[in-house]
């Protein structure tokens, strides 16, 4: 019985396939407010969904790579860390399908996966796009995943908890997003860099270097990338929801907060020219570490009743 | 007045080397030289800064005169210089290459050696620049006897020949843009050398839309010939044609009408506008400013609609005959041009808003790509991209053609040269034309729109030349009195502003070129290929693929 449960939250519900269809849901409402932003009149709902069943379709061509092993398995690596990653968050504002003290690392590890696989499979190949791109993509990772962390942590210590459900709770009195103006910016600008969303695009800029690290995928392994990314955009918006956005409990505060996350970000990606990746990296240690570490020194002082 | 005076002065430092001079136009003096006198009569004219060298012209005088002929068109204002040097008709014909002391020569001159088979002496590089690598020796397309059957492949070589190595060593190596590639909508083929980020070394090579046009011109007559040139630029197809029918109807010696030469300025107003919003819509791509693409070609529909409305077309307008215009201005048009001005007028303001307080986007604009003024006038740059620079190169304002004396435009410039400059230029130049379309829809002179032509054109040569959107565009037309023309040279002017993209992309970052190529609105379709590029110590060299690879690695290894 208790197997088929944990099968059944991992295949089915929360993650699996629920989590591959509301991700694809949410790539649409991405891709629709960005054409009208544009506009454009945009993808109808099904677009992100006949795009997936086309590329699942079409025949996986292997190019001259390194490693056929790793030209497999990194795209399955990648998606299975961002259907992990959804077990330990509020989904749909329903309690997480998991959680223990200390989850909230795990599912930062987990998320940032995606990221690793798409630069380790830039670098398996010989394409010189694709090495580019790869280079960028982790150059990129070092340059927001730390202030990302940060953001992040200055819930968990207003929270006292590793624990996300626990933050998500201490969350729904608690409107961060009002005591820490400046993790809540961060937070939701480090996901789009990790999303590699415009402007923080540069690793995948078409007009450079085609497609980035994944110039060289095509078929399933290119479909499992793309599911990969929306699950990881989903996750994400939740996670920033929940931690400051006065925490996500119920189906109805989910999709109001996360929707009302991804139209900023809709906003922020059309506004935005893209940044050069030495430019990215500034940005981030010049302006986003420093910012919120204050922030979470000045969060710690309050904790501590030093303020 | 003016013209007549720089003429002479023209004529003066030329006259140690003149055998022969005449003055077949007004604003034109032909020079004769002997080929000897070449270097020092370029030299003259060059340091005296008598114009700038336009175009090198060849010309094939057949079989029977057993002569080839070389032009080099120096222009300066309305006023056309022209240094003339008769060769025997062999495949010995050597003229002393130019391209030291006039850099963009180097264009020209391939363009010489390969169609006619003039051999440079001293020229850098002999690879070939237009015609493809599987092309036997010593067969010339634009040569009187050439015929299709001397054109066979050569078997066992490819028609263009692409390096396969990518690692040049160390942590260098090559990237490939194009022939196929998302940043560029025509072919084009570039190799970026980069150490990581940084550009370390470009070339490029062209000529994947080579078509052959001006040899087929030779075998169409006049009017037929109107249509082909039409067709030579899609972007800016009413230049050619205006440039074509301009030069043609000045050896009929035929005078168009006013409201004619009116409606001609009109059309060439409209497609300059469609022709930098499109423009701006791809730089802001380049630089990934997508809502910027797309509201730029948004606003272009207003105007392609106006063009489709006024002549029937969006992309070829076909505007032109020979000897006037085919489409008149109604009145509900005339409204509706007049309120799409004044739509896109509004438009263009808010985009030279946006591209010069958008910060993210300066990001990406300011100070990148900065060339000054004296290297403007080095690389010989055209159009906008000169008008960036502070070079002020535009014959709509150095020498008034159509309606422009009755309707001039002002010459817009900006002084710092780099990419928000040419973004600047552009969008001022839009304010500019939107004034000047308004003021000729008002006050249109009334009156027929076309004259009688002759089917055959009496025989002469003579230049045209017209401020396309890119830059001066360059008509030689010779007619030999037949129905059709005996050779009909174009320089557009793409070619000449290629200099500034591969000079400027070394020591930039990678994701600075696509800006930089965009920078200068390339326009594939009108020229040809060629490898050059210019190394750290700001040497200039034109190198084949194999040199370059060569002194990569040389480089590399110390």
């Amino acid at each position: 019985m208790n197997t088929l449960i944990s099968l059944t939250s991992l295949l089915i519900f929360p993650a699996g396939l629920t989590l591959v269809v509301v991700g694809m849901l949410y790539e649409w409402v991405d891709r629709k407010l960005v054409a009208r932003f544009q506009n454009r009149v945009g993808p109808r709902w099904f677009q992100p969904f006949a795009d997936m069943l086309k590329l699942l379709a079409k025949e996986q061509i292997t190019p001259g790579i390194n490693n056929q092993i790793l030209f497999f398995g990194l795209p399955i690596v990648a998606i299975s860390g961002a259907l992990t990653s959804a077990l330990y968050v509020p989904l749909i504002g329903l309690p997480p399908a998991y959680s223990f003290p200390g989850d909230l690392v795990v599912t930062i590890y987990l998320l940032s996966l995606l990221t690793m696989c798409t630069g380790l499979a830039g670098w398996n190949t010989s394409s010189r796009f694709s090495l580019i791109g790869a280079t960028r993509t982790l150059t990129q990772l070092f340059a927001y995943e730390a202030p990302f962390l940060l953001a992040l942590l200055g819930p968990s210590l207003a929270a006292g908890s590793w624990q996300i459900s626990m933050i998500n709770t201490y969350a729904g009195n608690h409107w961060l997003i009002i005591s820490q103006p400046v993790g809540f910016i961060v937070a939701l600008i480090g996901l789009m860099g990790k999303l590699e969303l415009p402007p923080f695009d540069a690793p995948e800029a078409e007009t450079e270097i085609v497609a980035g690290a994944l110039t060289e995928y095509s078929g399933r392994g290119l479909a499992m990338f793309k599911v990969g990314k929306s699950i990881e955009l989903i996750v994400g918006i939740t996670l920033v929801s929940a931690f400051y956005l006065g925490g996500v409990h119920g189906v109805l505060p989910f999709l109001a907060k996360t929707l009302g996350v991804l139209f900023l970000m809709t906003m922020l990606q059309s506004l935005l020219t893209r940044l050069r990746i030495d430019q990215t990296v500034g940005l981030w240690w010049r302006f986003g570490t420093i910012l919120v570490l204050a922030q979470i020194l000045f969060t710690i002082l309050v904790k501590g009743g030093l303020l | 007045m003016n013209i007549e005076h720089s003429l002479q002065k023209a004529e003066q430092i030329l006259a140690p080397w003149n055998k022969e001079t005449t003055h077949p136009e007004s604003n034109r003096l032909d020079v004769s030289i002997a080929v000897n006198d070449l270097r020092p009569a370029v030299t003259a004219l060059h340091k005296s800064h008598c114009g700038y060298l336009s175009a090198i012209t060849g010309l094939d005088l057949g079989p029977e005169s057993g002569q080839m002929e070389a032009l080099y068109h120096f222009c300066c204002g309305a006023e056309i210089t022209t240094l003339r040097i008769r060769l025997p008709r062999t495949n010995n014909a050597t003229l002393p290459t130019i391209e030291d002391i006039i850099p963009p020569a180097t264009f020209f001159e391939r363009e010489l050696h390969e169609m006619l088979g003039f051999k440079i002496a001293g020229a850098k590089s002999n690879e070939r620049l237009f015609i493809p690598d599987d092309w036997p020796e010593d067969v010339y397309p634009l040569r009187e006897d050439f015929s299709i059957e001397q054109a066979k492949p050569v078997e066992g070589r490819h028609a263009d020949e692409l390096p396969d190595e990518g690692v040049v060593g160390g942590n260098t190596f090559v990237i490939p843009i194009g022939p196929q590639h998302p940043a560029l909508k025509e072919p084009g083929h570039f190799e970026f050398t980069v150490d990581g980020e940084i550009v370390t070394a470009a070339s490029m090579r062209l000529g994947y839309a080579h078509r052959g046009i001006e040899k087929a011109a030779e075998s169409r007559n006049w009017i037929q010939n109107l249509y082909l040139f039409e067709r030579i630029c899609g972007i800016c197809s009413h230049t050619h044609a205006m440039a074509y029918s301009m030069g043609v109807e000045k050896l009929a010696q035929v005078e168009v009408p006013p409201r004619a030469q009116t409606i001609r300025e009109l059309v060439a107003g409209l497609e300059r506008i469609h022709s930098h919003l499109l423009w701006l819509g791809v730089a802001a791509h380049e630089a990934g400013f997508d809502t910027l693409f797309m509201y730029s070609w948004r606003d272009r529909e207003t105007v392609m609609n106006l063009l489709e409305q006024l002549t029937g077309n969006r992309v070829n307008y076909s505007a032109n005959v020979l000897g006037g215009v085919k489409c008149d201005v109604q009145p509900e048009q005339a409204k509706a041009i007049k309120e799409g001005l004044n739509y896109l007028e509004t438009r263009v303001r808010h985009y030279l808003d946006v591209v010069t307080t958008d910060t993210m986007f300066l990001n990406r604009t300011r100070g990148i790509g900065t060339i000054s003024y004296e290297e403007a006038e080095e690389f010989g740059l055209l159009g906008p991209t000169a008008r960036a620079s502070g070079l002020l190169r535009d014959v709509r304002v150095e020498a008034p053609y159509a309606a422009y004396a009755y309707f001039p435009i002002s010459g817009v410039i900006e002084t710092n040269g780099d990419l928000e400059a040419r973004c600047v230029v552009r969008l001022k130049e839009l304010l500019v034309s939107c004034f000047a379309l308004r003021t000729i829809i008002d006050n249109l002179p009334a009156g027929p729109l076309t004259v009688r032509m002759p089917r055959k054109i009496p025989a002469g040569e003579t230049i045209s030349r017209v401020e396309a959107p890119r830059g001066e565009l360059f008509y030689y037309i010779k007619s030999n009195g037949g129905d059709h023309p005996a050779r009909v040279h174009i320089r557009t002017p793409s070619l000449c502003n290629w200099v500034s993209v591969l000079e400027k992309a070394v020591g930039r970052q990678l994701a600075d070129v696509p800006m930089l190529i965009a920078g200068m609105d390339p326009c594939f379709s009108c020229n040809d290929r060629l490898v050059t590029t210019r190394d750290h110590t700001g040497n200039r060299k034109t190198w084949s693929w194999k040199q370059l690879r060569e002194y990569g690695i040389e480089y590399y290894k110390r």
